[in-house]
């Protein structure tokens, strides 16, 4: 392992770290499901730069499995975006129950 | 010098925008704006990718999940309202947080450090077909089925009601 490698890989477990601790603040704070889906999507960014540096696959068969990856989350994207459509339809909210109320 | 000696200064460069830009997704006032930041977080997300060395990955991650899933969530949330009431509680969960992104941190340090990272040369498209294709077939055909099936499934959601 280099020292390019090294530093580059360092610093995208950080960003990744920082992106992880961003999203479950995203997702814990607000009790908007649009804005809990959003942060959702960001601990998705974090976690495809945490299985590119940790991942010991060869590099042609880790960018198969990164290429699996994006498309099912795009497609899981879809169906939640669709759920969260139908959900506004019937309640007429996008409010989640706070953790509280959950007893939590 | 090489482009090669600038690599971990344009890491860090484009870690430090990516953190920027993800706290805009989570506390930007505008639902449609959040979203459309999502967007930049995938494609400096992709340009990190580039920087690690796998090109074919962050082509993907433009195409498919900024150019088709974000723009759905912008539609989507534009179609709904932007600006509809939002309750926050501030500051809840700021500490577990924290104690998420440290322990994450610290698992996947110790994990990369015991495997190790290197840069791939050259990943060629043909390459990564013989891999999916050749001894992973039932793999690509059953998330060819699923996704399929994920389709239908939010068509068939998204018109109810």
């Amino acid at each position: 392992m280099s020292l390019v490698d090294s530093s580059v890989a360092g610093i995208a477990l950080v960003t990744g770290a920082f992106l992880t601790g961003i999203a479950a603040y995203g997702m814990t704070y607000s009790r908007n499901f649009i804005r809990q889906m959003l942060s959702i999507e960001v601990l998705f960014n974090a976690v495809l730069l945490f299985i590119i540096v940790m991942s010991s696959l060869k590099p042609a068969l880790l960018t198969a499995v990164g290429i699996i990856v994006i498309s099912v989350v795009s497609g899981e994207v879809i169906v939640l975006v669709s759920v969260i459509a139908a959900y506004y339809r019937v309640a007429k909210s996008l409010e989640s129950s706070s953790l509280e109320e959950e007893g939590v | 010098m090489s482009l090669e000696t600038y690599l971990p200064f344009m890491a860090a460069i484009t870690g430090a925008f990516m953190v920027f830009v993800a706290f805009l997704v989570v506390r930007g006032e505008d639902l449609v704006y959040s979203s459309s930041s999502l967007a930049v977080l995938g494609m400096l997300n992709a340009l990190m990718i580039a920087i690690l060395g796998y090109y074919l990955i962050a082509a993907f991650l433009v195409v498919v999940y900024v150019g088709a899933a974000v723009m759905f969530i912008i539609i989507t949330v534009s179609m709904l309202g932007g600006k509809s009431p939002e309750p926050r509680e501030e500051w809840k969960g700021f500490f577990t947080a924290g104690a998420v992104g440290t322990a994450i941190f610290l698992l996947a340090a110790t994990v990369t450090a015991y495997l190790g990272f290197t840069r791939p040369g050259t990943i060629s498209s043909g390459s990564v077909a013989g891999e999916l294709l050749q001894g992973h077939e039932a793999v690509v055909g059953i998330i060819l089925l699923a996704l399929a099936a994920t389709l239908v499934e939010a068509i068939s959601i998204a018109r109810r009601g």
